[in-house]
């Protein structure tokens, strides 16, 4: 067995290139792979981190519903509920800091959050670890701390003033202390103002609470505590949530991203596993005397299958250590590249021995799984082939079907095994029908080859027909082998294709959607409520050019105590508008009806999740405590966006009921007649009116942008597993040259020149990689319209072809073929004659 | 291109124009510390209408000469002037060009693409200077061709589908297409039986006596030199011998055989 062994080992370095090639296939899968589990493990630690950052070492976060908040009668209530040992109230507003040093035509600054905090309370939940300056001390002193971010970028030092810029006359406060961190209260933009809780009250002329962070008393359970506040609060609405619910709901938003990435690494690690295939068959196929020979000499079956799994085990540990090590890099260039996932940033990948682990055993299992039929196909060849003079394709070597399906189902076993958690069920039957789409293609391509061998070949007719003719006829020589080196390359390019197919639909949708629920070109946002009274509604439609004005509040309601988001509109805007589509109910009716009050039109996808229907009533629950009755008038097919799906529209009467103080934008539709002119003293007069005017090309584009990163990375991420099918073609390409070296020297002697020679191997890659690209092509049209229908996709907006990815994939299937037949053509072009002919 | 359609001579008997010229040939290898001579000095001529058969024991380098001569390989010293252009100096480009239009071989084995039919691989030399064989002038050729090696009715066989007999005239046919100033074969009846042997070097012979195809034959095989014009007899890595035999139609090989024996082998 040593003797074997140390075979194996000149086996490999026999033939280093592809021993190389093989490894690097292993690793770059491995990498992929490998950088999913980290960054997801960087996710999951991110999560923890935010969510311990948010509620620090609360127990419960009692949630206020509404602008006005939590009463103090409330907080009250859950101090003195037994169990509960502190219970820290805090207040929290949008505003912009010193918005009197604005002008007119300036653009208005990045807002602020501003924390009111009980100091005595919150220190025992929060840790607020100070750069300078000192901690707040008293409720209503004129101080403030700020976090590190908005110090930097505003310049403030300790004795700095701040201008709090409130919904009546601004408060001026001074930095006494500046944070260490952002956290816990920065939110997105990083920018935090800490003030003691009456002094932050008193700046907006507020008195509810935004939250109550509830710390438990040694010893006593959370649900006991929970089951008390449940029955001691009952006068407003609230949310109750713990640290885990608040993880919960931060991870689905990153469930789409982790469940993609795996996919990618599933493709990968497949396209990885042909490679392999190829190569270790080459193995068997080039050794077939040499192990016949060892028959002969008594070797037995096992002793010669284990020549090939050795060999695979080298590779495979090799591959699979440098795919772990080039996964680190690899996730932490993804970090930089995405910056946050869903509602989580993502500060880079964390390594864990778990996923190291996980990572390591799915590069050995794919490549032995890959390298079990190859070695039974050694430890068969019968001792007289030893004997033979002549070598001919033995049938063994041709790759089942029966095998590719067992590898793919490896890979797809492992894959539920190391499911990234955040996924979901959804996510997961998405990504394994599209799974079971790539296999579905892999199996078909063998059967139609010789069609496809036709088609791919005809571009390089007119230039080379004799090139293309040997081209052809060499990709058919060997079905097996050209049905899996396609097949790599297929599932590849299907992926580059799908993702471009559901990205361009994500970014139609997210166009076509904010258009149709936005009754005008340009939306005037507020990050505090505009009451009526300030009659901004008057001042901007007598601004020239001005058609329409709308007022729109997003706020959260509370439907049958459960929370959801809800927007308030004018019904008539929207019925003049006319875009705003229902699928069920009467349309004018409708919009008329919620500006009665009393009604509310749901949108489609909650409506069909709920069994919701037209006629049924909900009941809303108001800030204080009672309840309104809204009876659903119409479904929409969609509605604006909110912060957990889609929200429920109502009218302005019913809004205010509910808790509603104002509206925190404003549609604006412009006259037809309306020019650049009056465009822009609208922009200027809304920034003087503290009004951020935000075109909704932007809002769309900011979207866009947004799935452009996310579907880039992902694009790369796919790349990769196209790379790793270009090293399969390099293989195999290597291999029929040295296989072909007699049949090259006969033509080199009849007179075929060596670039004629060099030609027909890299127009035999072009043909390949042609086959690959329409496979792939076809296959991802294909999966990226079943992405789309599976994830809920709109019907209404057509799944277009994504030209780009397709051309893309075009380009870079039969290009990095090509490219792929450098070397090979090269060999092939130096055989020398003399040699070739004197081969035995 | 007109090379390709040239005409062999129709003289039946030898002229006296040398058509290939081998000066002062040597040919060397590095194995390791040592260096194989597998060619210590050869000239020859052979004039085009010519039969010349090259005869020698195993290893004395008779292959080695055939592929010098036939521009396949590159002499360590010396010259090979083929139909008035001298290989050595021209480009890897233009020697294939030259090797195309106006030589063709026929090895021991192995001499067809797996791929092609055997029109196909006939027509190799045409496809691969860039013309269709499937109409026209080239066409009438293929057919002639394909009568001459005797395989009608087999032209859409591929190659496994022959025998080895078979397949060698197919070789010699692919050979003869471009109707070359020189053919050159390297055992070609090697691996074959007495009397498809036989079939082969009939064919050769029609060639050379009915066209005026000038042929270089490597053979181990006195029977097979017998048909040959003149027999040289290489050993060591030179010519040892030259044996004149002749135009004879009967091949009579007890002459040779004599001589032979005189010589030893
Ligand atoms: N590539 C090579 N490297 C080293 N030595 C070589 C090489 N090719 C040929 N030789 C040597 O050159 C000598 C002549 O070889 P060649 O093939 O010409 O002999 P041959 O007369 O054709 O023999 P045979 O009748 O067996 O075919 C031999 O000794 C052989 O070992
Ligand atoms: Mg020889």
């Amino acid at each position: 067995m040593r003797g074997l062994h140390a075979l194996a080992w000149r086996g490999l370095r026999a033939r280093t290139l592809r021993s190389v090639l093989t490894m690097s296939g292993v690793a770059l899968g491995v990498a992929v792979l490998f950088a999913g589990i980290a960054t997801d493990a960087g996710i999951e630690a991110s999560v923890d981190r935010t969510v311990e950052g948010l509620v620090g070492r609360a127990d419960l976060r009692v949630a206020a519903f509404g602008e006005a908040g939590l009463s103090p009668a409330t907080v009250e209530a859950i101090s003195a509920t037994p169990g509960v040992a502190v219970a820290a109230p805090a207040f929290e507003r949008r505003t912009y800091l010193g918005l009197d040093r604005f002008g007119p035509g300036d653009a208005l600054p990045a807002p602020v959050t501003v924390v009111g905090i009980d100091p005595s309370a919150e220190l025992r939940l929060h840790d607020l670890t100070l750069a300078s300056g000192a901690h707040l001390t008293r409720l209503d002193e004129p101080s403030a701390l700020v976090g590190a971010t908005l110090a930097r970028s505003d310049d403030l030092v300790l004795g700095s003033e701040l201008t709090i810029q409130g919904p009546a006359a601004p408060t001026t406060v001074r930095v006494v202390g500046i944070l260490a961190e952002d956290d816990p209260y920065a939110g997105p933009t990083g920018r935090a103002v800490v003030m003691p809780l009456t002094t932050a009250q008193a700046a907006f002329d507020a008195s509810g609470f935004t939250r109550v962070d509830v710390g438990i008393a040694p010893g006593t359970a959370p649900s006991v505590v929970v089951e008390a506040l449940e029955g001691s609060l009952l006068e407003e609405p609230y949310v109750l949530s713990s640290p885990r619910e608040l993880g919960l709901a931060m991870r689905a938003s990153t469930g789409d991203f982790a469940a993609t990435t795996a996919l990618i690494a599933a493709v990968a690690l497949f396209a990885g596993a042909f490679l392999i295939f190829n190569t270790l068959s080459m193995t068997v196929v080039e050794r077939v005397r040499e192990l016949g020979l060892l028959r002969a000499a008594g070797a037995t079956r096992s002793q010669v299958a284990s020549f090939i799994l050795v060999q695979a085990v080298v590779i495979g540990a090799v591959g699979s250590t440098i795919g772990i090590v080039s996964g680190i890099a690899l996730a932490t260039g993804m970090a930089a590249w995405i910056g946050t996932v869903g509602d989580v940033a993502l500060p880079g990948p964390v390594v864990t021995p778990e996923g190291v682990l996980a990572a390591f055993a799915m590069g050995m299992a794919v490549t032995l799984a890959a390298a079990l039929e190859p070695a039974r196909q050694a430890g068969r060849i019968p001792p007289v082939e030893a004997l033979k003079s002549r070598m001919d394709l033995p049938a063994a070597r041709r790759a089942r079907l029966r095998w590719l399906v067992a590898v793919f189902l490896l890979v797809g076993v492992f894959g539920l095994l190391i499911w990234p958690r955040a996924a979901g069920d959804a996510g997961l039957i998405r990504a394994l029908a599209v799974y079971a789409a790539l296999l579905v293609v892999a199996l078909c391509v063998p059967f139609l080859l010789p069609f496809l061998t036709r088609v791919a070949g005809l571009p390089f007719i007119p230039v080379a027909r004799l090139e293309e003719r040997l081209a052809r006829a060499s990709v058919l020589r060997d079905r097996g082998r050209a049905a899996m080196t396609v097949s790599a390359l297929t599932v590849g390019l299907a992926m580059i294709v799908a993702l471009g197919g559901v990205g361009q639909h994500a970014r139609a949708a997210a166009g076509a959607w904010i258009a149709d629920v936005v009754p005008g070109d340009v939306l005037l946002t507020s990050i505090f409520p505009r009451t009526v009274d300030e009659g901004l509604d008057d001042i901007l439609s007598e601004l020239p050019g001005v058609a329409s004005i709308s007022p729109i509040a997003s706020f959260d309601l509370a439907i049958d105590g459960v929370r959801v988001d809800g927007a308030a509109m004018v019904g008539s805007d929207l019925a003049s508008d006319g875009r705003f589509h229902l699928v069920s109910g009467e349309r004018s009716a409708a919009l008329a009806a919620i500006d009665a009050g009393g009604s509310v039109i749901v949108p489609a996808t909650v409506a069909e999740r709920d069994g919701l229907a037209v006629g049924d009533e909900l009941d809303g629950t108001t800030t204080n405590g009672s309840v309104v009755v809204l009876r659903i008038v119409g479904i929409a097919e969609r509605t604006l966006p909110g912060d957990g799906g889609e929200a429920f529209v109502v009218g302005w009467p019913d809004a205010a009921q509910l808790g509603v103080a104002g509206a925190d934008a404003y549609a604006v539709r412009f006259a037809p007649d309306a020019d650049a002119a009056a465009r822009e003293t609208l922009a200027d007069e809304a920034r003087s009116l503290a009004l951020d005017p935000v075109p909704l090309g932007r809002i769309q584009g900011v979207i866009g942008a947004a799935l452009d990163r996310v579907f880039g990375l992902f694009d790369a991420l796919a790349l990769v597993a196209i790379v790793v099918a270009a090293l399969g073609i390099v293989n195999t390409l290597t291999m029929n040259v040295f296989e072909r070296v007699r049949e090259i020297g006969v033509l080199r002697a009849a007179g075929m020149t060596r670039r004629q020679v060099w030609r027909s191997v890299v127009v035999e890659a072009g043909v390949t990689g042609g086959i690959g690209a329409i496979c792939g092509i076809a296959a991802g049209l294909l999966i990226g319209a079943l992405m789309v229908v599976l994830a809920g996709g709109r019907p209404d907006v057509a799944i277009g072809v994504p030209w780009l990815s397709v051309a893309v994939a075009l380009v870079f299937g039969i290009g990095l073929a090509m490219l792929a037949a450098a070397y090979p053509a090269r060999l092939a072009a130096r055989v020398s004659i003399v040699r070739a002919v004197g081969y035995e | 291109m007109t090379a390709l359609l040239d005409a062999p001579t129709s003289a039946a008997e030898p002229t006296a124009a040398p058509i290939l010229q081998a000066r002062d040939l040597t040919k060397s290898y590095p194995l390791g510390e040592t260096t194989v001579h597998a060619l210590r000095g050869v000239s020859l001529s052979v004039a085009a209408g010519e039969f010349v058969a090259l005869m020698g024991p195993s290893g004395s380098g008779k292959s080695t000469l055939l592929h010098l001569l036939g521009g396949l390989d590159l002499p360590t010293s010396g010259e090979v002037e083929l139909a008035g252009e001298v290989i050595s100096r021209l480009s890897d480009d233009r020697a294939t060009r030259l090797r195309r239009d106006r030589t063709g071989f026929v090895f021991q084995s192995f001499n067809l693409i797996p791929l092609l039919d055997v029109t196909e691989n006939i027509a190799l030399p045409f496809t691969i200077a860039g013309q269709d064989p499937s109409r026209g002038e080239l066409a009438a050729r293929l057919g002639d061709m394909i009568e001459l090696v005797d395989l009608l009715g087999k032209e859409h066989h591929r190659p496994d589908q022959l025998s080895h007999g078979e397949q060698q005239r197919v070789a010699v046919a692919r050979a003869l297409v471009t109707g070359p100033a020189l053919l050159f074969a390297d055992e070609p009846t090697g691996n074959l039986d007495y009397t498809t042997g036989n079939e082969i070097l009939d064919a050769l012979w029609r060639s050379c006596h009915e066209r005026g195809q000038t042929i270089v034959l490597v053979t181990h095989d006195a029977k097979a030199a017998a048909y040959a014009d003149r027999v040289l007899v290489v050993g060591d890595g030179r010519i040892r011998d030259t044996i004149e035999l002749g135009r004879r139609a009967d091949h009579d090989a007890t002459v040779l055989i004599g001589r032979l024996a005189q010589l030893g082998l």
